[in-house]
């Protein structure tokens, strides 16, 4: 029995260039995943993010580079030998079987016996919900009866990782988020380690135990939901999770120290390594809005413009026409409105802030 | 019970209903009751008479089907046709699945290619390839001067040709290309996800096949079986060609009470026991080949990008299925080749070794007043085949996709019943229609018949491209203040153009090289086809390679330029997207 601190799953240095591209779709991958973690891989279309799932899967060999399961090297066995099931985006339900044939195939393909089997699919059904439709035939069901199905198929051998790409992709809001709940509590029911392949930003913040964020086959940043939130390590980083400011500055130096200048005003507390332009991320929701003469009591501030306003429901997004830039503020919905042309001041905390050189 | 099809990607969309009663509807209907209803009541009427002294006594009575039933020789032959084609059906899927397994989901460039080249050999008349075997397999045919020739047989066999086994041999040949594009076109469409589904669910190579892929592509194979089983079930050609005593099948039969024996009402009985045989023979094999279920076309057909790399074990497997591939390849083109090397062989004698070129044979044609005269003729009925069945199809499939017409599944299938029927049935089915409404034998009873099976054809290839449209497009037209007639003429037929002239093109070349419906129908005036088969009766000279190398590229030129018109119509289409 493997220590509970060993990584189920470890990606080390894999390199992959599909014939005739140009540009590698995965470029030095490494990282592990531990036992019962809910891992996600978030970036946006063609970063490398399927690829690398696949490559778990055993569906496409890396060029360099080995994938680990327990410690052993896993990088050529093939598919149908690796403790490692997949749900697959298009769900990949097989049209020919009913709902109960198409859980039970994994266990068939296994040599279970048949009531050994379908007993096992019919209470694998009944977690996920869908005991009600073992008989019915993939085309009668709706888009999240056939991804429930999927899982069922997926889990009902308890494989020791989970792939799933993109599962809730085509689902409508109401039943992501439903699903979203499901999935939580599925995998801590089981123990499973998941690795979640999404371009959802929301999906791999709200389920994820640590989250991997890709960006054109390499890995941008990998850490906590909270450190990738809050401690943006790049640009594309900041720019991808959540909603951001993005605002160019100018770092001079000045009164022994260095400033930071946002359209030619300073703004106090933010420190810079070094002088020269840069950019500076600022998250929507850490921008506050004030009445023109607030004083500022330490936090950046700039003066404004209301310019036009967003309604969505739980907030306002207001977007406030600085001088020469806009600054996009996330406000809470509830009290007063912003009428377009108002003097508004925004504020900002320096430590909510991140600056960027390059 | 719902079959595998997912040809439907924009089932969502529904066509626009109109009122459910329309004028436009009219046509089909009468289609319907005088080329196909009528017809084939006159058949199962005309068995039902009987002659006295050659001529036939309006007097109902089932005397044919009681000489049927105690002719044992009837039911003994009747068994072997249908095994004899059966035999053949089955042996052409078993060569064709690797085949199309290999061109589907190993090939990855050039698939239309390949595919073209499998089409060919079905599209190059029937004649020409029968007689291609005729020259392999006779006394001093190819096979046996290269059996002498490399010492195998002392003396030239005689086993070879006219035999049973030459008629199932060249029916194999003729099965292999439906076979193959049937089942092509299943195994292409089966979602690459659903194979590593299985993988991923720990199924080997060979239980995957065994419990995903076979029972995907099973509906398929039943189809390309049974329009192998109906191309030769009824043909009278092969058999009178290669067949000799021993390779009687019933087609001949039947012709023969058409012709020499003069006994109608016993034809048409044969005709009607063949039928209901081969509908029986054919519903079997559909129920055999029913899987549940239906694609969705969300399972995602995204390719295999890359593979595994291969153990020696995988190397030897690849090689043996390149292997059968190829094979096939040789066994559909070497009949074709050695023909149009016969062409410009200098002696009268078809065999090897050669004796030097020649372009004697091409000259003697043109010297040939009455060939010249029945290519004139050929040229006359296709074109008149063509307009008449390309109008009316366009306007029946319209009719039909835009729901003028009550019960446009049941017509959609039983306008295509001339299809289905065996080739000696149809041509004498024609025969007794055109008898009852006095239309005499020749060019215009010629055109009329053929038109019966030429326009389902082309009817199918317009209301798939007419299905495969966006429901939206019709509607947008009309969104923009497009009457229904502007939008046929500047939305509606410009997207289906490309399906109506490939449409047009195939049916000029089934109507070009059609022997089995004409021959009953031309009297006469024998088209082109005919005209060498009548040659052929009377022995047969060099010449006839001549002119069947000259029609096959006749032929291909047709198909190449449609195929490049429909391909081109496809690309801008998805260019365009």
């Amino acid at each position: 029995m493997a220590k509970s601190s060993q990584a189920i799953l470890t990606v080390a240095g894999v390199d992959k260039t599909y014939d005739g591209a140009t540009r590698p779709a995965l470029d030095r991958i490494s990282f592990s995943v531990e036992p019962g973690e809910f891992f996600s891989i978030l970036g946006p279309s063609g970063s490398g993010k399927t690829t690398l799932l696949r490559m778990i899967a055993g569906f496409e060999q890396p060029d360099v580079g080995r994938i680990l399961m327990d410690g052993d090297d896993i990088t050529h066995v093939p598919p149908f030998r690796r403790d490692v099931r997949t749900v697959f985006q298009s769900y990949a339900l097989f049209p020919h079987m009913s709902v109960l044939e198409n859980v039970a195939y994994p266990l068939r393909m296994a040599g279970a016996r048949k009531g050994e089997r379908l007993a096992k699919a019919r209470e694998c059904l009944e977690l996920v919900s869908m005991g009600d439709f073992a008989a019915r035939l993939p085309h009668q069901l709706s888009g999240g009866q056939r991804q429930r199905v999927a899982l069922a198929r997926a889990i009902v051998c308890r494989p020791r990782i989970l792939l799933l790409d993109e599962p809730l992709g085509a689902l409508d809001l109401r039943l992501r988020q439903q699903m979203q709940h499901m999935l939580v509590s599925l995998q801590r029911e089981l123990g499973i380690a998941f690795v979640y392949v999404t371009h959802d930003q929301g999906e791999a913040l709200s389920m994820s135990d640590r989250v991997a964020v890709m960006s054109e086959g390499r890995i941008a940043q990998l850490g906590t939901p909270r450190e990738i939130y809050f401690d943006p390590s790049s640009e594309f980083v900041a720019q991808f999770v959540g909603r951001s400011n993005l605002l160019p500055i100018e770092c001079v130096s000045r009164e022994g120290g260095i400033t930071a200048l946002l359209d030619g005003q300073p703004l106090s507390g933010i420190t810079t390594p070094r002088t020269g332009p840069a950019r500076m991320a600022i998250r929507f929701e850490c921008v506050r809005l004030a009445a023109a003469d607030e004083p500022a009591n330490g936090a950046c501030s700039v003066a404004g413009k209301v310019e036009d306003v967003l309604f969505l429901g739980n907030a306002l997004e207001v977007n406030v026409r600085c001088g020469g830039l806009n600054i996009i503020a996330a406000v809470t919905s509830a009290g007063e409105g912003y009428p377009l042309g108002r003097e508004v001041r925004v504020l900002f905390d320096a430590s909510n802030a991140t600056v960027f050189h390059g | 019970m719902a079959d595998i099809a997912s040809d439907m990607p924009m089932s969502a969309a529904r066509p626009l209903r109109f009122r459910s009663f329309s004028p436009l509807g009219w046509p089909v209907y009468a289609w319907f009751i005088a080329l196909v209803l009528v017809p084939n009541l006159l058949l199962i009427g005309a068995s039902f008479l009987r002659t006295s002294n050659g001529l036939i006594v309006f007097d109902p009575s089932i005397a044919s089907y009681v000489r049927l039933w105690k002719s044992s020789s009837f039911q003994f032959l009747l068994l072997k046709t249908l095994a004899t084609s059966f035999g053949a059906a089955a042996i052409g899927c078993l060569i064709a699945y690797p085949m199309a397994y290999y061109a589907a989901r190993v090939v990855r460039k050039n698939r239309s290619v390949i595919v073209l080249l499998v089409i060919i050999p079905l599209w190059i008349s029937l004649l020409m390839r029968v007689f291609a075997w005729r020259m392999i397999l006779g006394q001093n045919g190819v096979l046996n001067s290269f059996l002498m020739g490399s010492g195998m047989l002392d003396q030239p066999s005689e086993a070879f040709l006219y035999t049973g086994f030459s008629v199932l041999l060249t029916y194999t040949y003729i099965s292999i290309p439906f076979c193959f594009v049937a089942i092509f076109t299943a195994l292409e469409k089966i979602p690459h996800s659903l194979i590593e589904a299985s993988q991923d669910s720990g199924a080997s190579s060979w239980q995957t096949f065994r419990h995903v892929v076979w029972p995907l592509s099973r509906p398929s194979v039943a189809i390309g079986f049974s329009l192998a089983f109906l191309m030769t079930v009824g043909d009278y050609i092969t058999p009178s060609m290669v067949g000799g005593i021993d390779g009687t099948m019933i087609g001949m039969v039947i012709a023969s009470q058409f012709g020499i024996a003069n006994n109608w009402p016993y034809g048409s009985a044969i005709a009607v026991c063949l039928m209901l045989s081969v509908g029986i023979v054919l519903a079997l094999v559909m129920w055999a080949g029913q899987t549940k279920g239906v694609l969705m076309g969300d399972e995602g057909a995204k390719p295999a990008i890359s593979r595994a790399r291969l153990t020696p074990g995988r190397r030897l497997l690849r090689t043996l299925a390149a292997a059968a591939f190829v094979l096939p390849f040789l066994f559909l083109y070497a009949p074709l080749a050695i023909m149009v090397l016969m062409s410009f062989n200098d002696s009268s004698v078809q065999a090897f070794p050669l004796h030097g070129a020649t372009l004697r044979w091409y000259a003697e044609l043109a010297e040939n007043a009455s060939m010249l005269e029945a290519v004139r003729r050929s040229l006359v009925v296709g074109f008149a085949v063509v307009l008449v069945s390309s109008v009316a199809a366009t306007g029946f499939a319209f009719a039909i996709h835009y729901g003028r017409v009550r019960q446009a599944r049941f017509f959609e299938f039983a306008l295509a019943i001339p299809v289905a029927i065996p080739g000696v049935v149809l041509g004498i089915v024609m025969v007794l229609a055109t008898q009852l409404v006095q239309v005499p034998s020749g060019i215009f009873r010629t055109v009329i018949g053929q038109s019966s099976f030429v326009m389902p054809v082309i009817l199918m290839i317009i209301l798939a491209r007419l299905r495969r449209l966006d429901g939206a497009l019709l509607e947008a037209s009309m969104d923009a203040g497009a009457n229904h007639w502007q939008s046929f003429v500047h939305v509606l037929f410009p997207s289906i153009r490309g399906a109506v002239i490939g449409g047009a093109l195939l049916g000029f070349t089934l109507s070009a090289d059609d022997v089995m419906v004409t021959l009953f129908l031309s009297g006469t005036a024998p088209t082109l086809p005919i005209w060498v088969w009548n040659q052929m009766r009377f022995g047969f000279t060099p010449s006839v390679n001549a002119i069947f190398t000259l029609v096959g590229v006749g032929s291909l030129l047709a198909i190449l330029v449609c195929n490049r018109l429909v391909f081109r119509g496809t690309s801008r289409a998805a260019g365009s997207s």
